[in-house]
């Protein structure tokens, strides 16, 4: 059973497990939970021995069939991700779903420019095997093949499609690859195909209201980018805020410093709509034993970030578990590394309850404002407790 | 009229030369993959070869099969290396060989030359490549599977802080095969936030190797900047401490010190002594760069 695994189970044994969960009907929602970042599985394992094990869990999906729920991880690796592996296993993955849909060609497309230029020959043989030739699969080969399979559901793709079958556009040897696409794609619609309705793959669906509450949160001591030291409550308390969690050493563009330029973006916004006072932003840093002030202070600075009293970037001086345990974060380590995290940004309420969450798939900065908006309106007539700068 | 005449002159003076920049480039590639050239020839030949490598699959397939072909020469089959890392660098030209070119690389990262294996891994774990990573690891915890020896395994995985070498590098320190390693481990901790009691306790030991002390003092500026200070005000005051660790720790009180630093009348006094006398002159710059920061 899953409680008894641990992160001292050996990489084969993990695939056996892995394996056995496939092959019995019953278990397979387990593999879903294989999937959460925070998995005990995970701790102390490398980067790339992660990469491994998700690939496969992300494999298993493919013989087990794709739910709705499975479908937000295999979206998460194609919006965002950067290893050749896992978007390839995603990708090949995606074919598995019940039904193709137009929803998903995007999130295809978006693959594709993301991964074309770190793209390496892949192996589905066995757990663990790394290819040593190139005849076999590549993400960008899955891809292509997941784009025939949307067939004509992909027909937003069609120009794209065609620049990267033009000269200047994907290498020679793939031009099969890709003239099957466009063939598929610009194929008859097939009559008898309803079109179904994905709803996590459009706008991003602020999940719902909730989350847990830890009491612990409220003695959490958080220093910011000027070294000026806060607690939890003192800071959130009395506000809604969007509150985005980044490390300064994550090597994934697509994350971490995309979600702080765009955390900027939403500041503007904000600004822009005269809330800008009455709504806090803060960008919390999940390795704050490495993140010091002046690592924080460049990180926003280079980002654009607006960094005041009622804007910070943060790290947690005590407390780092509950600030874990009441976002739920999704985020595991290697010692004090991180070794895989997910894409997080909270809206919390004037009572520090978490009110929406944007996980997973990159977040629309004018949707995120939108929602933040609301939960002001929202907001009881607690008085607004004024930021004392200074050190506590 | 003159002007079309220059530009005329000067084509064909190139064709007589040997042609264009590409065409010296892939007379270069058949130079450098022709077996019956010397090595010395082939070697600089293919040093003049990358833009053909970008720029011809025919090309770029033939100086690969150079490179995995162990009958070959060694130098010449790492100058092919050279050639295909140099072309690798036009991203969106070789876009189409990046493939061949990454699982060659994992091929010949089990080469029998050890000067191959250590570039091919080089060039890997420069792309944070997971089979790399898994093979130096294997070989630092079972010596009988090591591609490297394990200074050079760890110096290889400390190109990614992700990689999960924390434990062999801290069995390292705890037990080195040879000083080499015991550093180049300490280097690799240098990211690991956990070290810092570790480097604190290594900079403040007067017996270790001075090396490790400069390693230890690094890193405990990048993890614990503030105890950093604390112990560079103490190396600076205490006057049996070697001048080479007194300037690093100049160096990281000129960047971490604050106002209050020129009311300390003893750490000015003894940075004022650093800055004269015997003290060597390299170590006097970085004393007088403090005192011009602090006022002085």
């Amino acid at each position: 059973m899953l409680r008894d695994v641990s992160s001292t189970m050996a990489e084969p044994k993990f695939a056996a497990l892995v394996d056995s969960i496939v092959a019995d009907a019953g278990r397979r929602d387990e593999l879903l939970t294989l999937l959460r970042e925070d998995h005990a599985l995970y701790r102390g394992r490398s980067a790339a021995t992660i990469v491994r094990m998700r690939g496969w869990v992300l494999l298993a999906l493919e013989r087990a069939g794709v739910s709705d729920a499975a479908l937000a991880f295999l979206l998460e690796e194609l919006d965002t991700g950067v290893d050749p592996y896992l978007v390839a296993a995603a990708a090949r993955a995606l074919r598995s779903y019940r039904r193709p849909n137009a929803a998903l060609a995007p999130f295809v497309m978006g693959a594709l420019a993301n991964i074309r230029y770190r793209d390496e020959p892949v192996s589905f043989d066995a757990y663990g095997v790394y290819a040593v030739s190139a005849t076999g699969s590549s993400a960008v080969r899955e891809l292509l093949a997941t784009l025939a399979w949307l067939g004509p559901h992909a027909a937003s793709a069609v120009p794209e499609l065609e620049a990267l079958r033009a000269p200047g556009g994907l290498p020679a040897k793939l031009r099969g690859d890709v003239e099957r696409a466009l063939q598929s794609v610009l194929g008859a619609p097939d009559p008898h195909d309803v079109a179904g309705t994905v709803s996590c793959c459009g706008p991003q669906v602020p999940m719902a209201a909730g989350g847990h509450r830890s009491e612990d949160i409220d003695s959490v001591l958080l220093e910011d980018h000027a070294g000026d030291r806060i607690s939890f409550n003192a800071f959130f308390r009395g506000q809604p805020s969007i509150v985005v969690f980044f490390y300064t050493r994550c090597d994934n563009p697509l994350k971490c410093s995309l979600s702080v330029a765009k955390l900027a973006q939403a500041q503007q916004l904000l600004d822009a709509q005269g809330v800008a006072d009455r709504i806090r932003t803060a960008a919390v840093t999940y390795d704050p034993a490495y993140d010091l002030p002046a690592r924080l202070r460049v990180y926003g600075l280079d980002r654009g970030v607006r960094m005041d009293a009622g804007n910070r970037l943060f790290r947690a001086v005590t407390g780092n578990q509950a600030v874990q345990d009441h976002f739920g974060l999704g985020v595991n380590y290697v010692g004090s590394l991180v070794n895989r995290h997910r894409i997080e940004l909270h809206i919390l309420d004037a009572q520090t309850r978490i009110a929406a969450s944007f996980e997973r798939l990159r977040w629309d900065e004018r949707e995120v404002v939108a929602r933040a908006v609301e939960v002001l309106k929202a907001t009881n007539s607690i008085p607004r407790l004024p930021i004392r700068r200074g050190r506590s | 009229m003159a002007t079309k005449r220059k530009a005329t002159k000067k084509a064909t003076q190139t064709r007589k030369r040997g042609g264009s920049p590409r065409t010296a480039s892939h007379r270069a590639v058949a130079v450098a993959t022709s077996p019956r050239r010397s090595v010395k020839e082939r070697t600089a030949a293919a040093a003049q070869s990358p833009l053909a490598v970008c720029e011809s699959e025919k090309d770029f397939q033939a100086m690969l099969k150079v490179l995995c072909d162990t009958t070959e020469p060694v130098k010449v089959r790492l100058a092919a290396l050279q050639s295909l890392q140099a072309a690798s660098f036009s991203v969106l030209s070789f876009e189409g060989c990046r493939g061949d070119y990454i699982a060659t690389l994992r091929q010949v990262a089990e080469d029998h030359d050890p000067e191959l294996r250590q570039r091919a891994l080089g060039m890997l774990m420069r792309e944070k490549d997971g089979f790399a990573q898994k093979k130096l690891l294997e070989g630092l915890r079972d010596p009988d599977k090591a591609l490297l020896p394990p200074e050079k395994a760890l110096q290889l995985l400390s190109y990614d802080v992700h990689a999960d070498a924390y434990e062999a590098a801290r069995a390292i320190v705890r037990k080195p095969p040879n000083e080499t390693a015991r550093r180049e481990a300490l280097r690799l901790l240098a990211a690991d936030a956990t070290a810092a009691p570790l480097f604190e306790r290594l900079l403040l030991d007067k017996n270790e190797l001075r090396e490790i002390r400069q390693i230890a003092a690094s890193a405990l500026y990048a993890l614990r900047p503030e105890r950093m200070q604390k112990h560079a005000r103490d190396i600076l005051m205490d006057r049996s401490d070697y001048d080479d660790i007194k300037a690093t720790s100049l160096t990281a009180l000129t960047q971490l010190g604050d106002e209050t630093l020129p009311q300390d009348a003893a750490l000015m006094k003894s940075v004022g002594r650093f800055s004269t006398g015997k003290t060597p002159p390299k170590y006097k710059q970085t004393a007088r760069r403090f005192l011009s920061k602090y006022g002085q």
